[in-house]
C-alpha cells in the first residue's frame, strides 16, 4: 500500500529550480533515504512533501490525502523534524512538547505519557524544565525529534535527524525508526552519512540538481552502477560526480 | 596585548554593528565602513561650526549673539557629561535589543583574543559609533566658541568628550559582563519571576532613558549637569566638565587636576571591566541543574468560550514570549513612554472646563492605546522568528492563529487602556466622571488595532532574527501606524461631535463611537483572515 506518492514535483525560487519533476513514492512500513550533495533539493521535498511550502507544478498524496488540497489533514498524520530546528528558546522543554502536544490536540493523560516517556528514553528527564536556549544542539535535536511523534504520525519525515546526535541517542534514534517500520509506519529521511543510509534504508533516492538520479536498494543501486562490492559512499560519489577528491585534500593540506 | 589585535577587532565589532542595525543597502554601504564615519564626522563638525560662526557673524537674529555668549560656556562644559551618559544608555539599549541566541557567538569566547584586547577593542569601537554624538555636540558649539574667542576651552571640551566617551563604554563594558552573569544566576534562582522584573526593569529604565532625552527635559538635564559640577565635584563622571568648566573661568590648575583625575578614573573603569569580563562573561550560562519535579501537563485555556487547544496552546506560547524575552522590552517601552510623557504634561497643565479636558485627554489618550495594541499585535507574526516553522509544521488553521494572536494583542491592550484611562483620570480630576468614555473608547480601538495590526503584521511580517529585529517591515510599520491612527481619530470623532454640538448626548455618541470601532473590527478581521491564510500557504525562512 502507498503511504505516500509524489507526482512531478516542482519548485523554483526566483531562477534557481529547486526540483525539476521529482516523482517517487514510498510503501507502506519501508524506510527511504534522501541522499544527495548539499542543494540537491532534499530539503526543499521534505517541506513541500509536509505541506509548509507549495509546488509549483506536480502534486503529493499521502494515504488518501492531497496535500495541495488539505494540508491541516497531512500535518496531522504526518510528523516532521527539520534539518536543524529552530524552536521557541523562551520556552522550556516541557513548555515546548506541552504546546506541540495541544495543538495536535492530545488528551491530557496521553501528553503526560508520552512527554514523559519520550523525555526519559532520549535522556532529557532532569533538564525538562529548563528554558531551551540553554540546550545543546544536540539536546534540541532530541527535543524536535520528540516533538515529531508526539501525535504518532502515519508518515515519518526527518531531515537529517542525526546531526549533533551522541552515538547513545543516534541510536535510540534509528532503532526507533526500525520499530516504527515494524508497526507498519513508514519513515522518509534524508542524510549525508551513507553507511547509516546503507545500513537502515529500505530502498535510497540519490538526488542531484533537483531531480532522482538514481532510486533502488542499496544492492541494486551498486549492480546497477557496477560498484557491486563497494560502498554506498563509492557509488553515491560515482553518481553525483564528486569521486575525485585527491585534489582537493591536496589542496587543503597543502 | 597587540594593538594590531586591537585595531581588527574595533573594525570587526563596528562594522558587525553597524551592518546589523542598517537594513536600507546604500545606508549601510555608506555606514558600513568606519572610515566613512568619519569623513561623515569630520564634514558635520566643519559644516555645524561654519554655519554658526556666519550666524553669528551675520547678527540675523537679535538678541541671538548675547544669548549665546551666555549659554556657551556652560554648553562646551556640559557636553563631555552628556556625552558619557548618552555612550552608556545607547550602549545598553543595543546589548538589550541583541537577541539571545547571538549572546554565546561572542569573538571572544573562541578566538585568541584576552580580555584586555576584548575590552579595549570594544571601547575604540564605541567610539567610532558615537563619534556621530562628538561631531553634532561639537559642531554646534564650534562657531560660537570660535566667534566669542573660546577656543582653548573648545578642544579642552573635545579632549574632555572624547575621555568621557570611552568612559561611558567602559561602563557598558561592565554593565554588559555583570548583567550577564547576574542574569543568568537570577534566572537560576528566582524562575519566572526573576524574569518578569527583568523584564520590568528595562522597561523603567527605557522610559527612564527615553524621558530624559526629550527636549523640555534635555535642557533641565545639562543645566542641572552644569549645578552639579560646581557642588558635586567630587563625583567621578562629572569631571570632565569640572575641567572645562574650571578653564572657562580661569582656572587652569584647576582644569589640568580634573583633567588628569578624568583620565586616570577611565583607566581604572578600563581595569574593571577588563577583570569583570575575564571572570563573569560566560558564553552559555552553566545550568545544569537536574529537576526531580515530575513532570505535570501546563494547565490549559480551553476554559475560555470560544478557545480551543490549538488557540490556548499559541496564547501560552506567546505570553511566555514576552515576559522572557528581552527583545521584546523596547517594543513594550514605547507605549509607556508615550504614556509617561503625556502624564507629565498632563501634571503640568491642568484643564479646568469638564468638556474641555475630555477633548484635550481624548487624543492624548488615544495615541498610546493605538500604538500599544497595534505595536503587539503586528510584532506578534514576525516575533515567531526563525521558529515560525513550527507553525507552519503543525496543524493550524489560519482562523485559530488570527484568533489566538487576537486574544493575544486585545488581552494585553485592554489591560493597558484601562490602567491608562485610570491614571489620567487621577491626573486630570475633572476628566475622573468621564473616566467610563475613555474605558469604552479605549476597549473599541483596541480591538479595531489588534486587527489592523495583525493584517499589517501577516502581510509584512520580517522573521529575521538580527540585532534589533523589526518583526515587520518599515513599509509595513508605517502603514499600520498611518492607518491605524486614522480610523483610531475616525472611531473617536462621534464623541468630539458630541462635545462641540450636541453636549446632552454624549454617551449615545460614546456608544456610537464604540459600534464604529466594533465594525471597524469586524471588517479588518475578515481582511486579516485572508492575510493570514496567504501567510500560511508558503513558508518564508
Amino acid at each position: 500500500m502507498k503511504v505516500l506518492q509524489v507526482n512531478g514535483v516542482t519548485k523554483s525560487f526566483g531562477d534557481v529550480r529547486a526540483l525539476k519533476g521529482v516523482s517517487f513514492s514510498v510503501e507502506h512500513a519501508e524506510v527511504l533515504g534522501l541522499l544527495g550533495p548539499n542543494g540537491s533539493g532534499k530539503s526543499t521535498l521534505m517541506k513541500i512533501i509536509v505541506g509548509i511550502l507549495k509546488p509549483d507544478a506536480g502534486n503529493i498524496q499521502v494515504l488518501t490525502t492531497d496535500v495541495g488540497a488539505d494540508p491541516i489533514r497531512v500535518k496531522k498524520i504526518v510528523g516532521y523534524v527539520p534539518e536543524s530546528p529552530r524552536l521557541y528558546e523562551f520556552l522550556t522543554g516541557t513548555e515546548y512538547l506541552d504546546f506541540v502536544a495541544d495543538v495536535h490536540e492530545l488528551d491530557a493523560d496521553t501528553k503526560r505519557q508520552r512527554i514523559s516517556e519520550s523525555l526519559k528514553a532520549l535522556d532529557l528527564d532532569g533538564r525538562e524544565n529548563e528554558m531551551i536556549n540553554g540546550y545543546s544542539q544536540g539536546m534540541k535535536q532530541k527535543l524536535a525529534i520528540i516533538a515529531g511523534l508526539l501525535h504518532r504520525p502515519q508518515l515519518l519525515v526527518l531531515d537529517e535527524p542525526l546531526n549533533s546526535l551522541d552515538p547513545r541517542s543516534a541510536r535510540i534514534v534509528k532503532e526507533l525508526i526500525h520499530k516504527l517500520r515494524d508497526d507498519g509506519v513508514p519513515t522518509i529521511f534524508s542524510t549525508h552519512v551513507l553507511d547509516i543510509a546503507d545500513a537502515i534504508c529500505d530502498r535510497v533516492i540519490i538526488m542531484a540538481n533537483g531531480t532522482v538520479l538514481e532510486a533502488g536498494t542499496p544492492n541494486e543501486l551498486r549492480t546497477k552502477a557496477g560498484v557491486s562490492g563497494s560502498s554506498l559512499e563509492d557509488l553515491f560519489l560515482k553518481l553525483t560526480g564528486g569521486s575525485d577528491t585527491r585534489d582537493v585534500v591536496e589542496a587543503l593540506s597543502r | 596585548m597587540s594593538l594590531n589585535t586591537i585595531y581588527k577587532l574595533a573594525i570587526v565589532l563596528t562594522k558587525s554593528q553597524l551592518r546589523a542595525t542598517q537594513r536600507n543597502k546604500l545606508v549601510a554601504r555608506l555606514f558600513g565602513d568606519p572610515r566613512s564615519i568619519l569623513v561623515v564626522d569630520a564634514l558635520l563638525l566643519l559644516v555645524l561650526g561654519t554655519f554658526g560662526y556666519v550666524l553669528l557673524s551675520m547678527n540675523w537674529i537679535t538678541g541671538l549673539g548675547d544669548m549665546i555668549r551666555n549659554i556657551e560656556p556652560e554648553g562646551l562644559a556640559g557636553i563631555p557629561t552628556s556625552i558619557g551618559f548618552a555612550v552608556i544608555v545607547l550602549g545598553v539599549l543595543y546589548e538589550i535589543s541583541q537577541p539571545v541566541q547571538s549572546m554565546s557567538t561572542d569573538l571572544v569566547n573562541w578566538l585568541p583574543i584576552t580580555s584586555t584586547e576584548y575590552v579595549a577593542g570594544s571601547v575604540v569601537s564605541d567610539a567610532y559609533l558615537y563619534s556621530f554624538m562628538l561631531s553634532l555636540f561639537l559642531g554646534a558649539l564650534l562657531g560660537p566658541a570660535l566667534y566669542f574667542g573660546l577656543s582653548i576651552v573648545w578642544v579642552a571640551a573635545a579632549l574632555m568628550a572624547v575621555i568621557a566617551l570611552f568612559t561611558g563604554s567602559c561602563v557598558v563594558e561592565i554593565l554588559d559582563a555583570v548583567t550577564n552573569r547576574i542574569s543568568s544566576s537570577f534566572y537560576k534562582r528566582s524562575g519566572r519571576s526573576g524574569i518578569v522584573f527583568r523584564l520590568g526593569l528595562t522597561i523603567i529604565i527605557l522610559v527612564f532613558v527615553q524621558l530624559i532625552f526629550s527636549g523640555q527635559i534635555a535642557v533641565y538635564l545639562i543645566r542641572s549637569i552644569v549645578h552639579t559640577v560646581q557642588v558635586a565635584w567630587y563625583v567621578p563622571v562629572v569631571w570632565p566638565s569640572v575641567s572645562v568648566l574650571s578653564l572657562s573661568q580661569g582656572s587652569v590648575m584647576n582644569s589640568m587636576i580634573f583633567g588628569a583625575l578624568s583620565i586616570g578614573f577611565t583607566f581604572t573603569l578600563f581595569q574593571v571591566a577588563v577583570n569583570v569580563r575575564a571572570r563573569y562573561w560566560v558564553p552559555v550560562p552553566v545550568s545544569v541543574r537536574l529537576s526531580t519535579r515530575t513532570y505535570l501537563p501546563s494547565k490549559s485555556l480551553v476554559s475560555i468560550p470560544g478557545l480551543g487547544s490549538v488557540e490556548s496552546a499559541l496564547l501560552r506560547k506567546d505570553f511566555h514570549s514576552i515576559l522572557r524575552r528581552r527583545e521584546m522590552a523596547r517594543f513594550m517601552a514605547i507605549p509607556f513612554v508615550l504614556a509617561a510623557s503625556i502624564g507629565l504634561s498632563l501634571i503640568t497643565g491642568r484643564a479646568t472646563s469638564d468638556s474641555l479636558s475630555l477633548v484635550s485627554i481624548l487624543p492624548l489618550y488615544i495615541i498610546p492605546v493605538t500604538i500599544f495594541a497595534q505595536m503587539l499585535a503586528m510584532t506578534s507574526i514576525g516575533s515567531e522568528g526563525y521558529a515560525v516553522w513550527n507553525l507552519y509544521a503543525a496543524p493550524i488553521r489560519p482562523s485559530q492563529l488570527l484568533r489566538a494572536k487576537l486574544i493575544y494583542a486585545a488581552s494585553l491592550g485592554i489591560v493597558f487602556c484601562i490602567g491608562i484611562a485610570i491614571l489620567f483620570s487621577i491626573l486630570v480630576n475633572s476628566v475622573f466622571p468621564r473616566l467610563y468614555i475613555l474605558m469604552i473608547v479605549g476597549i473599541a480601538t483596541v480591538l479595531e488595532q489588534s486587527a489592523i495590526g495583525i493584517t499589517i503584521g501577516a502581510r509584512f511580517p520580517d522573521f529575521r532574527e538580527t540585532v534589533r529585529s523589526r518583526y515587520v517591515s518599515i513599509w509595513g510599520s508605517l502603514l499600520g501606524l498611518f492607518v491605524g491612527l486614522f480610523i483610531a481619530f475616525l472611531t473617536i470623532s462621534p464623541i468630539f461631535l458630541s462635545i462641540r454640538i450636541y453636549q446632552q448626548f454624549l454617551n449615545q455618541f460614546t456608544i456610537l463611537s464604540f459600534g464604529l470601532g466594533l465594525i471597524t473590527f469586524l471588517i479588518t478581521w475578515k481582511i486579516a483572515e485572508r492575510q493570514v491564510e496567504s501567510l500560511l500557504r508558503n513558508i518564508r525562512t
